[in-house]
């Protein structure tokens, strides 16, 4: 499954290798992050990673295949 | 040292986690969270909530420092590798260490010895007679693991006693019925919202810092932290270098960047290259030691720098009492990701340095972690097994933490050592199969390697330790060679390493003992269980004391010590509870051994409930003595119900690949099912079948069990002199065990009442009574047959007494001498549903004739006289 959170903010590319397994992409005032995710626990893996960098999302939707 | 043993009372880095972290110079009083707090405490319970940097520590540490809290403030702070038994054993510790439990927590279990439901309800009971509040912080309670320390502490909330006030700090909300204490009053929250910094209290943070912008300032970094504790302080850090602070917040309010990502940029890049290189470098590990990080950067100044980063107030803080520094979080993530972009590659390098700093000051589970981080597979294993890890791992010393961290490790990985870590890990789940696997591959590697420059002790020794526990799921030959081998290589081991690792020796002899109890040599089997129980004194040997207890007390019962048998599963069951032996380490053995007494003495509705929880446990099914013996006494059940297909089929969903005595066993259970119902062409065949490869005929002294069997189903063949002939074979080995003794004087009895000599046939039986009264052994008569009951008329009612009185504790029930068959339980059946003899006969397409006929022999073999006691009888007995 591939998921894609939205960031508050630009996320430099430096931060955003704390995702390597994430795609970034930088949007006016936000960055998506887009990739496959594992299963639940991977999911819930990238929340707390978030979260450890300070970073807070907006918006996490399960892409379609 | 480890996660798994306990840390002693004397290590700083314990220390630090259990006392109120100090409070940091700068800090801002708020006043408006200090009395939320003081207010919150007054209630059982309050959380504080907010993502990282929210400054949720800080105020509750702050608050613990002010002097408001309704009593003395016991602070817990938990590690993301601590379990759920590290975790409270650290919560007692805390308690003990500020000596506020009642006689000084006695009855309560040291620091790492135990955790469990059991120890919940003593400390709840404990905190009860508190003779003041007490608040218990766990600062961090995400980092502790889950559900199961969430639900330690809701069993606290609900039954400790108005003394306990629980303050929880936390970045995501806890699984506790929150909604509950919601309604109930109960709670008091702190939620990020409360924690932000409002204008004002931003102003004075700054102020701590030496910095005095305008009130347009202030309120623009408040509004783009939103009023983040950790984003405030990084802008005042930002300003300090800068020196401009209206500068600064020009550039940072026109930034987009994300405001952590922009923040810790600005403090970051703003260190000399020497600092940012030693704070990228260390973020691979989880704290930082001075020398430790020389050891990463390759220089000699991270104790200066790591000093600076501390009086500059920058996210470094010294863990206090110690040499250790810990950065925070926040900053740890973000440094971690630098140095992959930076410097990609590095990583796995500075890991393996790490492993071999923490192994060189003997940090074996820190040295485990370094190496298979830095996929260092080799030195992983080879430390492992040179610490005798394959013994903390059999003796679940391990918490699951290091069988994680091997998880990982490809199966291609060379040397002997990397096979020996898996062989243990998968014995330790119980798969001997594919352990087995893995020792020959170790064996063969060790063997090759020894024409070139030898092994050392250490793996030598975990190999015919393991090969020695292997053997009772093997043919169990091989086991004493397996065992004396052990003890040599004990001796060639640094004797330091031995006294580290009691459970070395603990587990050779319950090794030893397993081997002999599934070669049938039941007489040793006994003493040495008893040597290992001996052999099991400290903490680091609960569970082999408990598989030990366990398989003694199934020796006994299979040997017809009941009484002991009953005691020492007791023990074993005790163990367990007492220290939290986690259930799926635990052994069946014990519940076992109980349903084992209980099917002897005819109680098979509570040799089912045993049954039904050994059923539970891995090893009953996986270790091949518990796996046969849990079928004989299924069997056993099914058979005193009379029915005889299920009995014989749990036998057959037994057999494959069991080896040697465990075979024996069922065999003579399946002898003994086609003897009930009056197949003794089949009980002999049964007892006659060649056993699997290996199994053998060797003539061990369980086998007086065979004999017997043999001579029943002679007897039953109508050839009495043969089984006499058998029997007296059977009793001149050395003492058959109690069962087979009973068994031997019944089938006499019965072959003199045979004879007509009613008084000797009487004689017999007083004596098999006598024999069997101790231990109240009530099987072997039971099955014998209706003739026994004609029998027992003649024999003074005391001396047979005890045989229908029932187990102790339960109501008098009545024995089932003689199995109905499949018709018989039928027609039983339609009786209990007030059906007359014609609907009977009409619903079986029966004569009305035979259905009477029918319930003529169920009430015989019932003992009873009528239709309603007949069913009565028969809902006892479980047969409707």
């Amino acid at each position: 499954m591939r998921y894609e959170f939205r960031v508050t903010g630009l996320v430099s590319p430096a931060l955003a290798e704390a995702f390597p397994e994430l795609e970034r992409e930088p949007v006016p005032q936000q960055t998506l992050f887009r990739g496959a995710v594992t299963d639940e626990a991977h999911l819930f893996g990238l929340l707390t990673r978030f979260q450890d960098l300070g970073l807070s999302i907006e918006e996490m939707r399960r892409l379609p295949e | 040292m480890t996660a798994a043993s306990p840390t002693p009372s004397g290590d700083p880095l314990l220390a630090a986690k259990l006392s109120v972290p100090p409070v940091l110079r700068g800090l801002v009083s708020r006043r408006r969270l200090l009395d939320r707090l003081t207010e919150g405490t007054n209630g059982p319970l309050t959380l504080v909530t907010g993502p990282a940097g929210a400054g949720k520590t800080t105020a509750v540490a702050s608050w613990a420092h002010h002097g408001t809290a309704p009593g003395p403030v016991v602070w817990v702070t938990p590690d993301r590798e601590d379990s759920p038994r590290v975790f409270w054993a650290h919560v007692l510790e805390a308690f003990r260490r500020r000596l506020l439990l009642p006689d000084g927590g006695a009855g309560l279990p040291r620091a790492g010895d135990s955790a469990g439901r059991a120890l919940l309800v003593r400390f709840a009971a404990a905190l009860e007679g508190l003779a003041e509040p007490v608040v218990l912080v766990v600062d961090g309670l995400d980092k502790a693991p889950g559900r199961e320390v969430a639900a330690g502490l809701e069993f606290l909330v609900d039954h400790a006693g108005p003394g306990l006030r629980l303050l929880l700090t936390s970045r995501v909300d806890p699984l506790l019925p929150l909604h509950r204490y919601r309604a109930e009053g109960r709670l008091c929250e702190l939620r990020g919202a409360e924690l932000a910094f409002t204008p004002r209290e931003a102003a004075a943070l700054l102020r701590g810092h030496g910095l005095a912008p305008g009130g347009e300032v202030v309120a623009g970094l408040t509004r783009r932290t939103e009023g983040w504790a950790a984003g405030l302080r990084l802008c005042a850090l930002a300003v300090q270098r800068s020196g401009d602070p209206a500068g600064f917040a020009t550039s940072y309010l026109a930034s987009e960047q994300a405001v952590a990502d922009y923040l810790l940029a600005e403090v970051l890049d703003a260190q000399p290259a020497a600092a940012q290189e030693l704070l990228a470098r260390t973020s691979v590990l989880d704290r930082v030691h001075p020398e430790l990080a020389d050891a990463l950067t390759g220089r000699a100044d991270a104790e200066r720098i790591l000093d600076r980063l501390v009086r500059d107030n920058c996210f470094v803080q010294p863990v206090a009492g110690t040499r250790w520094f810990r950065v925070h979080p926040l900053f740890a993530g973000v440094l971690h990701a630098r140095l992959r972009s930076r410097w990609p590659g590095l990583e796995p390098v500075l890991h393996r340095r790490a492993a071999r700093w923490f192994a060189a000051s003997g940090q074996l589970t820190e040295t485990l972690v370094h190496a298979a981080a830095a996929g260092d597979w080799p030195y992983a294993a080879g430390e492992a097994v040179r610490h005798l890890l394959a013994g903390r791992l059999l003796a679940g010393l391990d918490e699951g933490r290091i069988d994680a961290l091997f998880s990982g490790m490809p199966a291609d990985v060379p040397g002997a050592e990397a096979a020996l870590v898996t062989a243990a890990r998968l014995l330790a789940r119980h798969d001997a199969a594919a352990a087995r696997r893995w020792v020959l591959r170790a064996e063969r590697r060790v063997r090759h390697r020894e024409a070139a420059a030898g092994a050392g002790p250490e793996v030598r020794l975990t190999l015919a330790l393991l090969r020695l526990l292997l053997a009772p799921h093997g043919t169990g030959s091989g086991a004493g060679a397996a065992a004396r081998r052990t003890a040599e290589l004990m001796a060639e081991v640094p004797a330091y390493r031995l006294k580290e690792h009691p459970e070395i020796e603990a587990l050779r002899c319950h090794g030893r003992a397993c081997a002999l109890l599934a070669a049938g040599r039941p007489d040793e089997t006994r003493a040495a269980f008893e040597e290992t129980v001996r052999a099991c004194t400290g903490e680091a040997t609960h569970l082999v004391r408990h598989a030990a207890w366990g398989r003694l007390a199934l020796a006994e019962a299979v040997r017809g010590e009941l009484t002991a048998a009953a005691d020492h599963a007791a023990r074993a069951l005790d163990v367990a509870e007492r220290q939290g032996i986690p259930e799926d380490r635990r052994s069946g053995a014990g519940q076992l051994a109980l349903a084992t007494v209980a099917c002897e003495r005819c109680d098979f509705p509570t040799a089912r409930h045993h049954l039904a929880l050994a059923a539970e446990f891995t090893d009953t099914a996986a270790d091949p003595v518990l796996r046969a013996e849990r079928a004989v006494v299924r069997s056993r059940v099914e058979l005193a119900h009379g029915r005889w297909a299920a009995a014989s089929a749990v036998l057959d969903e037994a057999e494959p690949q069991v080896p040697g005595w465990p075979a024996g066993r069922l065999a003579v259970a399946r002898s003994a099912v086609a003897l009930a119902r009056g197949d003794p062409a089949a009980a002999l065949s049964a007892l006659h079948r060649p056993g699997p490869p290996g199994a053998g005929r060797a003539a061990v002294p369980g086998d007086a069990s065979r004999t017997v069997a043999l001579a029943l189903a002679h007897l039953a063949a109508g050839r009495p002199a043969r089984a006499l002939r058998l029997v007296a074979a059977a009793d001149a080995c050395p003492a058959p065990d109690l069962p087979d003794r009973v068994r031997i004087g019944l089938l006499r009895a019965r072959a003199a009442a045979l004879a007509g000599d009613r008084p000797a046939a009487r004689a017999l039986l007083g004596e098999a009574l006598d024999a069997a009264a101790p231990e109240q052994l009530r099987r072997p008569f039971a099955e014998a047959g209706p003739w026994l009951r004609h029998l027992l008329r003649d024999v003074p009612p005391p001396a047979a007494r005890w045989l229908t009185a029932g187990p102790p504790g339960r109501p008098a029930g009545p024995v089932l001498v003689e199995a109905l068959s499949g018709r018989e339980r039928e027609v039983l059946a339609y009786a209990a549903r007030m059906m007359s003899n014609e609907e009977i006969a009409a619903a079986l397409h029966l004569s009305v004739n035979t259905v009477k006929t029918h319930l003529r022999s169920v009430y015989r073999k019932l003992g009873t006289s009528r239709r309603r006691e007949a069913v009565e009888r028969g809902r006892e007995l479980h047969l409707l």
